[in-house]
This record gives structure tokens, C-alpha cells and sequence, in this order.
């Protein structure tokens, strides 16, 4: 009687296993579908997070859809600042006054006229806000705003400020939104509509689910080819990896977190099927680990600490194993292509030992019996925090981990949403957190500027006995309109953070895309944060 | 009978306020300061100490604590749970939503949960023993000790990657609904499944059946009867399952990226998000004593021997 | 105790108890038994496949597999006992109190189960990981904070059952004092009923904590833990199915063990019900039990 009442159970747990394993080794061959036919004129990408409030002049929405719907005065580009709204502008002998030229017959999706007098209405917006818009210097500098006609717009500075066009070309917040938009004249609380001047529009918005955008048939620069873009909410890894195999979704990108959803092998295979073509930017930041300099009570307040993280950290292997090649290491915290980030630093290679003798000759010791340093009876223990759903910050964090692990050096590793570890850099509640550079368009000056700005960097870099110099140099070289001392500047504070340790480069990211074989016209811009859909069309 | 309505229903009340009590209790244990979290929501660069004060005035914050407990009380009976940290959006707009899509997702999985333990409880009551018997119970265990994570993992790649029928993911069509529907329905089949079996067990030997066959009464007409009393076995625990998988589907949502409170939660945690994690809690548990009592009341309405217990 | 007879007759059983005291044991020895140190890193081995030194593999950072397997016994499946031995003394505790004195003390107490028993499960463990943090300590102490309520109300019950047999009422007319009342004869008696219901909800919290260390909210790195070497799993799943395995196949068959195991106990407890019976009282607690070890 036992005997029998076995039997059924073995067999059925043998089949569930059976087939549990059997379905799973054989699942290696990628789904052979029937590559689509007909070229449909729809996108349908896959983000890890909502696209969330698409008010422009603040900071929760999502950048790739804001940059498709909003549009910048001018655009950074490979060539430099090139017109976008406005056509042409000028620039007053003294650097104080921009005139712009904007560009006619350019409507918001909700037919609202995009000029002069709209212009205003936005900037003056912005500034009204202007608290928030501290890590953008512009905002600090902007004396007013004057229209001069229908189509000329001045802006007037308080003082010289050489970045000025490039702050002007970013994302947010200097874009524009219909003033019809506007509650009680204002955005800072709010607004009743997202409609931009961009390429495309925002029709539906599912929160937590989707969002769709639709072509816009009056853009001034040609209708996009693609119809309809589609940003569906998916958590990262297997199943969007399944949605994109099946269909659900066709195009994947590196988020503007710098989260890849789906990891290097997956992206190959689905590369290898021939369905998908993998299309990688140029190197477009750097992602580090930032230390909390400030943070007295902390490991993190000593230089020597954050050098021994510099010596522990394998770049030759991250890079060549984690990323397959795709991401090289990284030295300095700006690669030296970035302008002005030439600059001759040393290099920390990876190194256990040199990491240790920093450690003792601070005098963080291993007693014996002891497994953790310790100094002034204080343990070397401090707190890593990375975005829970980038899977690679994991491993390079379990990597750090058991490295500091064998020299005496404890790493707590805690796995957070990217809107968390923000709000911890901003609060200084951190001793360490991965982090990346804001890309080409924005290095190195809002990457230098933002060092200054206590919603960025601040806690990261007020900790070094140079800090004032270092601030001091900063607000200088933003000023400053002779290239050679520019130059000297940014030397001089690429040195000091670079020797302070404060921030840990780990490899160099650029921006990934996954996307159908047939889809044309691929390309990046000099930012991480956007993509331009609007060049994009089927074959 | 009224009355035993009456008292069941009036019972609920002090736990409900028990309930959000500690739920209140919770939220001060949080090691954050409220007034420090909703200044940085609203990105503000630099705190200072009166700006602290000052929030902490206009949050209510200086009152005494049974102040402030029922004037959250009062606001959440209005389904004013305040804003979220991140987003800034008042919480019910998201959790409102989010807990009809949970609900969904729950009642359709109950009653397949139902469908599926009842039949199979019937065929393996009535060939107890016998190696069909054998073999359900030992499939429906093996599924049961199954990760869910695991058996969802594997459900999609065969259903929706292999064959192609069903979407991987989302909330779309019916069609999304069969995928996370059938990982509940497995995982819990499985023990509702023995507890029917075992109330058919003991019915089968009732006096009624066997009085039954002993007149020589046609067995299908004994079957009726058995699945008549059933049905009631079958009503007490639809009722018990609801607020059970209600509170569970956590795992599966964040698997098919459903927009439930399963997701919402998980999200607010990573996010440390309190005043969405306190709703969360709070209108959850507030469920989960309203359906408890509903089934205490249909279960004494059908079985009026469970009513001398009160 | 006579009817642990049955238990050994069981074959089915008789595995489940050496699948489980084995596991168990090994997660115990867990230095002693890891052929290697589960939290080293060898990049060089990522995703090797099985050798000698390393014989299910190593994982996408090197790691050991079949070490972080047995490691992973330890959060998995030894904390999850200690959590379970934690709740059920203290439901033990209340529920002897609680149905032996009756009255008041039974009210109050039974009021606070009450109270206990309606935050669901998994939003009582999802609002105390809100408030203290991801990890797996807050996950147990939500555990401990949810079940003990349950085990309190099944003692209680089945204490009463027992408290007005008349050999009690009996020993209390003698003046023997309540404690070694208790101590003498219930305990023994409700022994049954406390082992299957720990037993069912053993299984469903090795579930519960697996499930959560695989939404991230349990077990931090670089601790080997199940649910967290499937999640891990999760990201190559496709292009590295066969880490899912070891993992996935180990919760399996612990669980089914478990389960079997409380199924063959239930059996030998109350051999009656092997055959068509009637409903014995006593039943409808382990369906409870059942039921609530999923809640």
C-alpha cells in the first residue's frame, strides 16, 4: 500500500522536473517567428519606469519621451551648437545679451502659435522656480527676458556666462510648452497639457502601464516617418527580453538611469536571429562610484579610503567580462575625448596591494584575529548603494565587495530605485553610490557645475580640505571667457577631484539600442537622454 | 439571524480602528522625518532649519500624536491618503486603480482556484484510493511546493515564446489574464483541492449516502446530493481564498508586470516611498477584515451551527 | 510516541524526513561540507560549467554553485525554522494560557489575534520591509509577528478539547497546580496538532521568504540564498538556463519534502483518517492550518 502511493508521486514529480528541465535546455534556440513582413509603422519600447509627469520644467518626467515631444532654442550636435527653434542668434560684445532669431510657422500641438511672447512666458516660468533649477547655472545668471518682436526673443544676462547655449540645448528645463498649458501663468505647480513643439505628441497615458505618442503632422522640420511611438512599462531583464522575442515590444534602449534592460549576451542572441540589429553610441559618460566626502562619521571622509575602492576595482575584468568589450574601463573621471578633459592625471590600476599599504599607512589596521581594519576603534565598514534594477551595478558591486573583502574591508551592498539613491545623493545620506556623468553634451561643464549644487554633488566634493578652492575655481571658469585660462581651470579642478578620489570611474558607457532589422536611420545624439526618433523609418 | 449579523458586522469596527492605529504607529517608526522627505520631493536644493520648522508646522507635525492619528483617520475615510513622495501625485489616484486591477486579477484566479479544487476534489474523493486519486494528489503537491516566480517563469517561455499564443506580459486584452490567472490558480488548487477532497470524504460516508445506497437510489442522484453539500465546503472557502490571494499576488504581478498593488508596493519600497506603503497597508488590511466578516456571515447563513459559537 | 509508528512505515515519509534532516544537517555544516568559499569571486569562471572542483558550475560571477547552495540552506531553511520555533513558543504560550484559563485572559488575548490575523501576510511583511528596510531579518520578524497568532488560536482550540476531558477535570479537583496540569497531560495530547500545523507552515514560509529574496526585498549580497540564486538566474535565463536548476529543482524538492512529510504526519497522527471516516473535530484545524500557511 505505501509501496503503490509512491509511485504516482515519484512519476509526477519526475514529469514536472522532466519537463521543467527539458523545456528549459531546449529553450537556447530563439523562438523562430516569422520575421514581419509588412513594415509596420509603429515603436514599441520597453522602459523599466512610467514615463511620469511630462511637465518639462520639472524634473520627474522620463527624458527620452520629454526630448521627442519638447523642443530646446538650439541643439548640441557632434559639430556644435547648432539653431533648432530659433534660426540664428547673436551675441553681444560684452556676453551678456543673446538675441535669437526663432523660427516661423512653428506651432504647439495644440495649434498655440510658438513665438516671442511664448518664449518669455516659459523662461519666466522656469525662473519662478528657480530653486530648483539651481545645478543649471543659467538660472543663477538669467536677468530677464525681453521680446523684441514677434519672432526675435533677448535674453540678458547678469554677468558673462559662456555656457549659456549649451545650458539652452539641454532636455529641460529650457524647452517650451504651450502657454495654453500654463496654470495661473505658472508651471512650477503643475500644468493642464503637455503640449511641445516637437516631433511628436502625447495621446494616451496609462500610468504604469503605457504611454503613447503619435507623429506630429504639423512638425515644421517634416512629418516623422515613424507613426506612432509606444513607451510600454516593463521590468527590466527576462521579461522584456520575452516581450521583445514575441513581439510585444521592438526596440530597447539604455535608459537615462544608464540601466541596460536586457543584458550583453541576451542582446547578441537576439542580434544572432537576424530579426534585430544592436547599435551602440560612442562612448557617452562614465559610470563611477561617487564617495561621500562630507561624511565625517564615515570611511568615506578619507581620501586614503577612497583611493584603496580606486585600487580595488577590477576595470580589465568588468569590462571584458560583465560588458564582452562593449564598455571600456575607465581611468579619469571624463574620458579625454570630452572637451578640456585632456588633462594628464594618474592612472590607479588595479592593484590589492597598493590598496592595502594606502590603508595601513592611514592607519586603518588589521589587528590579529581581527577580519575588519579598524582606526581609532572604528571599523572599516561602509554602505554601496546601486540601482536595484540594473543587474550589472550588482555585479560590479559583489565584485568591489569580495575584493575589499580580502584586504580588511567591509562593503554593504543595498539594491534601491533609481528616484532613491537620487534623493540620497542629494541629502548626503550615502557613503557610496553608483553613478554615472551626464554624457557629452553635459561634460564637463553641468557635470563640473553640478559639483557646486547640493541636488548633485555637493556632499561628494565639500568634504576635501580644497573645496573652496575648488568652488572658487569653478564659479571662475563658468565666467571666464579666454580659452587658455578655461583651460588651466578645468585642469587645475579635474586635478584636485581626480586626487581626492572622490569620484571612481569603472568603465566607459555609451548608449545601446536594440531595435528591428528594418528600422533605418538609427542614430544618437550628445546626450544619453534622448533619442531622435523623428529620423527613424522602416525599410 | 439579524442579530448575529449585526454583532458580526459591529465587531469589525473596533478592529478596523485597531487596524489603523498601527498602521499609524508604523509610519512614526519610520526612521525618516516627514517634513525632511517632502522637501526633498519637491527638490529642494538646500534645507535649512526654519524651512524644517516651518514644514513641519504646515504638515500638522507639532500636535500632540492622537491629534494628528485621527486627523489622518478623518482624511483616509475620505480616501485622502496625501501625496506621494516621489511622484507628488495624491496616492489614491495611484492606489485606487492599482487595487482594481488586483481585485480583478483576484476574483477571476478565485473562482478558477474554485472550479479547478472542487472538480478535482470530486474525482479524487470518489476514486479514493485508486491510482487517479494517487496521481492528482501527487501532481497538485508537487505543484504546490513550487515557487510561483518559477512556474511563471516557465509558463510564459512555453505559452507565449514557444507557441505564441498568450502575451508575456501587461494588462491588454483577456488573453493577459490566462497566464498570471493559471499561476495563481496552480499554486493554490492545490491546497484548496485537499480540502475539498477531505469534506467529500467525510460526506461520502454521511448517513444520507449511505442510507441512500442501501435503498438502492441511483448513484447519480446521490452524486447531486454529495455535490450539493458540497457547494457549501465550496462557498466557506471562495470566501476564505479571496482576502488570501487578494494580499499574495505580489510575486506574479511584479512578474507580468501587472499594474496592481503587487507592483505599486514593491516599487514604493525600493523607492522608499511611506505615504503609498501606509495606504497600501492600511487599505489592504481594512479588505481583508470586510471580506473576513462578509464570509463569517455567509458561512452562518448557510451552516447556522457556526452562529452558537458567537 | 506510539503513533510515529506509522510515520516509519510510510516509505514516502521515510525519504521526506532524510531529504529534510539532511538538508538541514548540511546547512548546519555548511563550512565542513562547501567544497569552497561561496562568496569568492573567480571572473575567470564565470559561468563555467560543472568540474571537479566545482560541480554544479559557478555562476555569473564564479561563484561556487553547489557551495551557495549549501550555504543558502542556512537563510533558506535553518533561519526559517528558528523563525518558526520563535512563533510557534510564543502561539504555544499564549494559546496554553489562553485556553486553559479561558474567560478574560482568553478574550483579551484572543481579541489581539484577532488583530494580528487581519493584516494579510504578505502585506504585513511587505508594510514591515517598508518601514525598516530590504533584508532578510526584517522578513523574519514579520514572519515571527504574523504567525504566532495562528499557532495561538490552533492551541487554543485544541487545548480546550482537551482541558475538559475528565482525567483533567479530575486532577484539578486533586489541587494540582495548573502549571503541571499543563505540563502533564495537555502538552502531550495537542504535541499532534502543534507538529502538523508548524510542519504546513514550515513549508509556506520557505516559499514566502524565496518569493521575496526574488523581488529583491529579502536577502542582501553577497549571501547565498535560493530565491536570490534564482533571481540572479533570472537574468541569463535565457542565455544560461541551466543555473536556474540547481536552485529551482533544490526548493522543489525540499518543499514537496516538507509537504509529503506533513501529509505522512497527519496520516499517523490520526490514522482514522486513511480510510472513509467520519469528520473527526480535530480536522478542521489542519485544514485551517493549511489554509493559513499559504496566507
Amino acid at each position: 500500500m505505501f509501496k503503490k502511493r509512491f509511485i504516482p508521486f515519484t512519476l509526477s514529480l519526475a514529469i514536472v522536473l522532466l519537463a521543467g528541465c527539458s523545456s528549459i535546455s531546449s529553450n537556447n534556440s530563439i523562438t523562430n517567428k516569422e520575421a514581419n513582413t509588412v513594415p509596420s509603422k509603429e515603436l514599441v519600447y520597453a522602459t523599466a519606469k512610467d514615463i511620469n509627469d511630462m511637465n518639462p520644467h520639472l524634473y520627474p518626467g522620463s527624458m527620452p519621451a520629454q526630448g521627442i515631444v519638447y523642443e530646446s532654442l538650439v541643439e548640441n550636435t557632434v559639430d556644435g551648437i547648432k539653431p533648432l527653434l530659433a534660426e540664428s542668434w547673436e551675441i553681444s560684445e560684452d556676453g551678456k545679451v543673446y538675441t535669437f532669431r526663432l523660427r516661423k510657422n512653428v506651432t504647439f500641438h495644440d495649434g498655440a502659435p510658438f513665438n516671442a511672447e511664448a518664449v518669455k512666458k516659459n523662461i519666466d516660468a522656469v525662473q519662478k522656480n528657480a530653486t530648483k533649477h539651481a545645478w543649471i547655472k543659467l538660472s543663477s545668471k538669467l536677468a530677464e527676458t525681453k521680446v523684441i518682436d514677434e519672432h526675435t526673443v533677448q535674453l540678458v544676462l547678469s554677468e558673462p556666462y559662456y555656457p549659456t547655449l549649451l545650458e539652452l540645448s539641454m532636455t529641460r528645463p529650457y524647452v517650451f510648452i504651450s502657454p495654453n498649458d500654463f496654470i495661473n501663468g505658472q508651471t512650477k505647480d503643475g500644468v493642464n497639457g503637455f503640449n511641445g513643439t516637437g516631433p511628436y505628441k502625447l495621446i494616451e497615458h496609462k500610468t504604469d502601464q503605457y504611454a503613447a505618442f503619435e507623429a506630429n503632422e504639423h512638425y515644421w522640420n517634416g512629418v516623422p516617418r515613424v507613426n506612432k511611438i509606444t513607451a510600454k512599462v516593463l521590468p527590466a531583464g527576462e521579461t522584456t527580453f520575452l516581450a521583445l522575442q514575441k513581439g510585444e515590444v521592438d526596440f530597447v534602449f539604455t535608459d537615462d538611469r544608464g540601466a541596460d534592460s536586457i543584458d550583453v549576451e541576451a542582446m547578441n542572441m537576439l542580434a544572432d536571429t537576424g530579426e534585430f540589429q544592436l547599435i551602440r553610441s560612442e562612448p557617452m559618460n562614465t559610470k563611477m562610484i561617487v564617495a561621500n566626502s562630507s561624511r565625517l562619521e564615515s570611511p568615506a571622509a578619507d581620501k586614503a579610503v577612497r583611493e584603496a575602492i580606486w585600487y580595488s576595482i577590477d576595470r580589465e575584468t568588468i569590462s571584458r567580462e560583465l560588458f564582452n568589450g562593449t564598455e571600456a574601463p575607465a581611468e579619469t573621471l571624463f574620458s579625454s575625448n570630452v572637451n578640456y578633459a585632456n588633462v594628464d592625471l594618474k592612472k590607479r590600476a588595479y592593484d590589492a596591494e597598493t590598496a592595502m599599504r594606502l590603508l595601513d599607512e592611514a592607519g586603518w589596521t588589521l589587528q590579529a584575529g581581527d577580519e575588519i581594519r579598524k582606526k581609532d576603534n572604528r571599523e572599516l565598514i561602509m554602505s554601496l548603494y546601486y540601482d536595484a534594477s540594473s543587474s550589472s551595478q550588482k555585479a560590479e558591486a559583489e565584485m568591489l565587495q569580495n575584493a575589499l573583502k580580502k584586504i580588511g574591508f567591509q562593503l554593504n551592498l543595498f539594491g534601491e530605485e533609481s528616484t532613491s539613491i537620487a534623493s540620497r545623493r542629494s541629502t548626503g545620506e550615502y557613503d557610496l553610490l553608483f553613478n554615472q556623468t551626464w554624457g557629452l553634451a553635459y561634460d564637463p561643464q553641468s557635470t563640473i557645475a553640478s559639483f557646486t549644487s547640493e541636488a548633485a554633488y555637493y556632499h561628494t566634493t565639500s568634504g576635501i580640505p580644497q573645496a573652496d578652492e575648488l568652488y572658487k575655481k569653478i564659479d571662475e571658469v563658468m565666467v571666464s571667457s579666454d580659452e587658455e585660462t578655461r583651460k588651466s581651470l578645468y585642469k587645475d579642478i579635474l586635478t584636485i577631484v581626480h586626487d581626492e578620489a572622490v569620484f571612481i570611474p569603472i568603465t566607459n558607457g555609451s548608449v545601446t539600442v536594440v531595435a528591428p532589422t528594418a528600422l533605418k536611420g538609427i542614430s544618437f545624439k550628445q546626450t544619453q537622454f534622448e533619442l531622435p526618433f523623428e529620423q527613424m523609418y522602416f525599410q | 439571524m439579524g442579530g448575529y449579523i449585526l454583532k458580526r458586522s459591529l465587531l469589525a469596527i473596533p478592529l478596523l480602528l485597531t487596524i489603523s492605529f498601527i498602521t499609524f504607529v508604523l509610519n512614526a517608526l519610520s526612521p525618516m522625518d516627514p517634513a525632511e522627505v517632502v522637501l526633498h520631493a519637491q527638490g529642494v536644493p538646500r534645507i535649512t532649519d526654519e524651512l524644517l520648522a516651518e514644514t513641519r508646522r504646515a504638515l500638522g507635525m507639532e500636535q500632540p500624536f492622537l491629534i494628528r492619528y485621527f486627523d489622518w483617520l478623518l482624511s483616509c475615510l475620505q480616501l485622502d491618503f496625501g501625496n506621494s513622495y516621489v511622484t507628488g501625485k495624491p496616492v489614491w489616484s495611484l492606489l485606487g486603480p492599482a487595487f482594481l486591477n488586483t481585485l480583478q486579477l483576484t476574483i477571476i484566479s478565485v473562482v478558477a482556484v474554485i472550479a479547478l479544487s472542487i472538480g478535482l476534489g470530486m474525482i479524487s474523493a470518489l476514486t479514493e484510493g485508486k491510482n487517479l486519486d494517487k496521481s492528482i494528489r501527487g501532481v497538485a503537491f508537487v505543484l504546490t511546493s513550487m515557487p510561483p516566480y518559477l512556474l511563471a517563469a516557465l509558463l510564459v517561455w512555453y505559452f507565449s515564446v514557444k507557441l505564441d499564443w498568450l502575451p508575456t506580459n501587461g494588462m491588454d486584452s483577456i488573453q493577459s489574464y490566462i497566464l498570471p490567472v493559471s499561476v495563481i490558480t496552480i499554486n493554490y488548487a492545490g491546497i484548496y483541492f485537499r480540502i475539498v477532497r477531505s469534506a467529500m470524504l467525510a460526506n461520502l460516508n454521511e448517513d444520507y449516502v449511505l442510507f441512500g445506497r442501501a435503498c438502492g437510489l441511483p448513484e447519480g442522484r446521490i452524486k447531486i446530493r454529495l455535490l450539493r453539500n458540497s457547494l457549501q465546503v465550496a462557498i466557506s472557502v471562495f470566501c476564505m481564498a479571496i482576502p488570501i490571494i487578494l494580499g499574495s499576488t505580489v510575486v506574479i504581478e511584479n512578474l507580468f508586470a501587472w499594474p496592481g498593488l503587487g507592483m505599486l508596493s514593491v516599487k514604493s519600497i525600493l523607492s522608499r516611498d511611506f505615504p503609498i506603503i501606509q495606504a497600501y497597508v492600511l487599505v489592504l488590511a481594512a479588505a481583508f477584515v470586510v471580506v473576513n466578516t462578509f464570509s463569517d456571515i455567509i458561512n452562518a447563513l448557510i451552516n447556522p451551527k457556526l452562529r452558537e459559537d458567537m | 510516541m506510539k503513533r510515529f509508528h506509522y510515520l516509519f512505515k510510510d516509505r514516502l515519509a521515510l525519504l521526506s524526513v532524510f531529504i529534510i534532516t539532511s538538508t538541514l544537517a548540511a546547512g548546519v555544516f555548511a563550512p565542513w561540507i562547501a567544497p569552497n568559499d561561496p562568496e569568492e569571486v573567480h571572473m575567470e569562471l564565470r559561468f563555467a560549467s560543472a568540474s571537479w572542483e566545482y560541480l554544479l558550475g559557478n555562476d555569473h560571477l564564479g561563484r561556487c554553485v553547489l557551495s551557495r547552495l549549501i550555504y543558502g540552506i542556512r537563510p533558506s531553511v535553518l533561519w526559517v525554522l528558528v523563525t518558526l520555533a520563535i512563533s510557534l513558543g510564543i502561539g504555544t504560550i499564549i494559546g496554553f494560557i489562553s485556553g486553559y484559563f479561558k474567560g478574560k485572559i482568553d478574550a483579551l488575548l484572543m481579541r489581539v489575534c484577532d488583530i494580528a490575523l487581519s493584516f494579510p501576510g504578505y502585506v504585513m511583511t511587505l508594510a514591515i520591509i517598508g518601514v525598516l528596510g530590504v533584508g532578510l531579518e526584517n522578513i523574519l520578524l514579520a514572519f515571527v509577528l504574523m504567525k504566532w497568532a495562528w499557532f495561538a488560536r490552533i492551541i487554543r482550540t485544541s487545548v480546550m478539547q482537551y482541558s475538559n476531558a475528565e482525567y483533567i477535570k479530575f486532577s484539578k479537583a486533586l489541587g494540582v497546580g495548573s502549571f503541571r496540569i499543563m505540563w502533564k497531560h495537555i502538552v502531550p495530547v495537542s504535541l499532534p496538532d502543534i507538529a502538523v500545523t508548524s510542519s504546513s507552515a514550515f513549508s509556506s514560509m520557505i516559499l514566502q521568504l524565496s518569493g521575496f529574496s526574488f523581488l529583491g526585498l529579502g536577502v542582501q549580497a553577497p549571501q547565498a540564498e535560493w530565491g536570490m540564486m534564482l533571481n540572479e538566474a533570472r537574468q541569463v535565463m535565457f542565455s544560461r538556463p541551466e543555473l536556474m536548476l540547481a536552485p529551482g529543482i533544490t526548493t522543489i524538492i525540499f518543499v514537496s519534502a516538507v509537504n509529503f512529510f506533513t501529509d505522512a504526519l497527519q496520516v499517523a497522527l490520526d490514522p482514522k483518517l486513511m480510510s472513509v471516516t467520519k469528520k473527526k473535530q480535530g480536522k478542521g484545524i489542519y485544514q485551517a492550518a493549511n489554509l493559513h500557511g499559504k496566507a
